[in-house]
């Protein structure tokens, strides 16, 4: 109960701002606190508050740009992936916000997101629409080329049980790359089960929500679980 | 009483705008109810005081006796002063084949408002409008309003079928006659202001003439996706549930902030609703038809290991090649099944699987095959190839393959061929065999018994 009426807490503050859209970090925590794996993040509005945040989450960590204006944060030079210590946070900081402010002079500018440096796994995407017939409705596939060219994803109308989401899982044609093919070591197919049923949990509670992408969701080897690198969510119009 | 028995076992009709014109709605309907229904049936029309013998009467309250349901086929604003005489006498159930409602604007919308008020108020069910109603071949309602002459009504059957689209259900039953499949009801709804697609699926179940329930359908009501998937996977327990989607085109995604959106076409998540409901999707109406032959005269296939026995090779490789690309298992068989064949059959057989029987290929050996590998448990069903081109073969091939059904492992048979191969086709098919034209057609129904069975026995 009171998981539910946390994360309803950061429903209504969008809300309460005007905003439609959770911003990354507030995405992240709600789906934190369902249970979902997240790669640790907090939004930092100044060098010193970046460096308590970096001091927190532990090194390496990434950098984000957090605005509202900018929705493909690397082509305007507005991450940084593997941040060592102190030093290289700083230059990073200024770094990025000279790149915005070139390149996007009218950006409002949030601060700058720090987040736990996620290792590299096999990227895979889960989400969900609120569909006018069908309600809430959960998709799963692999992430890059996988979902945007070759459309390889499945659907399951929530509540979706464990059994429904393993069958989501076999169903994709990727699949065989999930359970290990050439040099990929098999993934830990629970762990992402764990993910789908979870989201099916968190969009019960929560019928405002009417987008969500986890994406990418770096998927790991057998045992080693899943991690949540970018998270966005959009909320109904509020009545 | 069910209050959906009303549309399909009344014991009195009355047919609001029955008519003596030839081509009228009217007629037709009263000339289909004249033809087949045992009950009593009466016209109303001002006009006439009887119309093709049956007596006529101003307005339903004239009638003397009882109306159980009225059929309504009069131009769409005068139907509310309609429902409102068949509240008054106390009609249990309406079916409003007329047009000119939601379907055409807000003028129309508001006719429909103005029904539902009545009909709820005093509890009188309602198919339609805009539809073509009802067709039951037990009871002889019929209230599709196209001429015998014009559209073949089919041979009594275990087939029901629930069409949101009237054409479809009027084209399938006049298609489904002259191949002599078995229909035993059709309901085309139209507007759905009361009774839907859900409802109606509910009934069936019930329904025991009723063994496999086909749909077709382009959309459900708002906010209605949930329901449908609980209540069809309720069903698929007892009986199959096929489906035929029309309107497969994309939604408006022009406006999709995320990738889910983007991807998440409407037709993708009926699909997934289907899954989830354990109904068995068909890609076309022939397609609908052969599994709903399958499933309606065969057990549901325990497994996935299919024995093909044929006497033409490259038949039985058509065969394997589209069951596996179904997913389906073509297993080799064990030694000592092996052994037993080879000892009874002749040397240039080739046992494995599928097994070929060859072109001197007798009943017999069908015979022994068949005995032999049914009731091991290597296979859960068989494939069935008898291509009649082969001189050897005679009509004694129907008994045998009848007499292995003793084994309940669903049998199902391909043979292609002309004039004499569709009249054995007709003998199998007359011992509630399915026969194919094609091995992957064949393949595909037997796809549908093992699919089903999955669906059936599926927990929760």
């Amino acid at each position: 109960m009171n998981i539910v009426n946390e994360a309803k807490k950061i429903i209504e503050k969008a809300y309460s701002e005007g905003r439609r859209h959770l911003w990354e970090d507030e995405a992240k925590y709600l789906c934190s606190l369902y249970g979902i794996p997240v790669a640790k993040s907090k939004v930092a509005k100044s060098e010193d508050e970046a460096l308590k945040i970096a001091n927190e989450i532990g090194y390496p960590i990434v950098m984000k740009i957090v605005s509202p204006d900018i929705l493909h944060k690397s082509d305007v030079g507005g991450v940084v992936v593997g941040v060592k210590n102190d030093e290289e946070l700083v230059k990073s900081y200024r770094q990025i916000l000279e790149n915005v402010r070139k390149r996007v002079p009218k950006a409002r500018i949030i601060g700058i997101l720090i987040q736990e440096y996620a290792p590299q796994g096999l990227e895979v995407i889960v989400g969900a629409i609120k569909d006018a017939f069908f309600g809430h409705t959960v998709m799963f596939g692999l992430g890059g080329v996988f979902v945007e060219v070759l459309k390889d994803v499945t659907f399951r109308v929530t509540p979706v049980s464990r059994e429904e989401a393993e069958e989501m899982i076999k169903e994709i044609k990727a699949y065989q790359i999930l359970r290990g093919v050439r040099g990929i070591k098999p993934r830990d197919i629970n762990a992402l089960v764990d993910i789908i049923t979870k989201v099916s949990k968190l969009l019960e509670y929560h019928p405002e929500i009417v987008e969500m992408d986890l994406n990418p969701i770096m998927l790991y080897e057998e045992g080693k679980g899943a991690k949540v690198i970018d998270a966005r969510i959009l909320l109904e119009p509020k009545s | 009483m069910h209050s959906l028995d009303v549309f399909f076992n009344p014991k009195s009709v009355a047919i609001v705008g029955a008519t003596p014109k030839t081509g009228k709605v009217g007629r037709v309907i009263l000339e289909n109810f004249k033809r087949k229904f045992k009950g009593k049936v009466y016209a109303v029309n001002p006009k006439y005081r009887e119309v093709l013998g049956v007596p006529s009467y101003p307005t339903l309250k004239d009638i003397p006796e009882d109306i159980d349901l009225g059929v309504i086929a009069i131009p769409a604003p005068s139907v509310p002063q309609v429902v409102r005489d068949a509240a008054d006498k106390n009609v249990k159930g309406l079916i409003i084949i007329s047009g000119g409602f939601s379907e055409v604007g807000e003028e129309g919308r508001k006719l429909e408002e103005e029904i539902k008020k009545i009909i709820i108020e005093y509890g009188i069910r309602v198919i339609g409008p805009n539809c073509l109603g009802v067709y039951d071949a037990f009871s002889g309602v019929d209230t599709f309003f196209l001429p015998e002459e014009r559209m073949r009504r089919p041979v009594k059957g275990p087939i029901a079928i629930i069409s949101q689209s009237g054409a479809f259900a009027a084209t399938i039953l006049d298609w489904a006659a002259p191949r002599g499949i078995g229909i035993g009801k059709a309901v085309s709804y139209g507007n759905k202001i009361d009774v839907d697609d859900i409802e109606l699926m509910k009934y069936f179940e019930k329904d025991p003439t009723v063994k496999a329930i086909l749909i077709y359908i382009e959309g459900l009501k708002k906010g209605q996706g949930l329901k449908f998937i609980e209540t069809a996977r309720e069903i698929v327990k007892s009986k199959p549930i096929l489906i035929l989607k029309g309107g497969k085109t994309k939604r408006g995604v022009e406006a999709a902030a995320s990738h889910t959106a983007a991807l998440a076409g409407t037709y993708e998540l009926y699909k997934a609703a289907f899954k989830q409901a354990g109904i068995i999707e068909a890609c076309g109406f022939e397609d609908l038809f052969d599994m709903a032959k399958a499933l309606t005269t065969q057990p549901p296939a325990q497994g996935k290991r299919v024995l093909v026995l044929t006497d033409a090779g490259g038949m039985g490789v058509m065969a394997t090649d589209a069951l596996e690309s179904l997913g389906l298992e073509v297993p080799e068989l064990s030694d000592s099944i092996k052994s037993v064949l080879k000892e009874k059959l002749p040397p240039h057989c080739i046992i494995r699987n599928p097994v070929d029987l060859t072109g001197d290929a007798t009943d017999e050996r069908y015979k022994i095959v068949l005995d032999t590998v049914l009731p091991s448990n290597e296979v859960d069903v068989a494939l069935v190839i008898t291509q009649m081109q082969v001189p050897t073969l005679t009509e004694k091939i129907v008994d045998y393959i009848y007499e292995a059904t003793k084994y309940r492992k669903p049998i199902v048979v391909c043979m292609t061929g002309s004039e004499f191969t569709e009249e054995i086709a007709k003998k199998i098919e007359s011992k509630n065999i399915p026969v194919y034209p094609s091995p992957e057609r064949a393949a595909k129904a037997v796809w549908a018994l093992y699919k089903y069975n999955v669906y059936r026995t599926r927990v929760g």
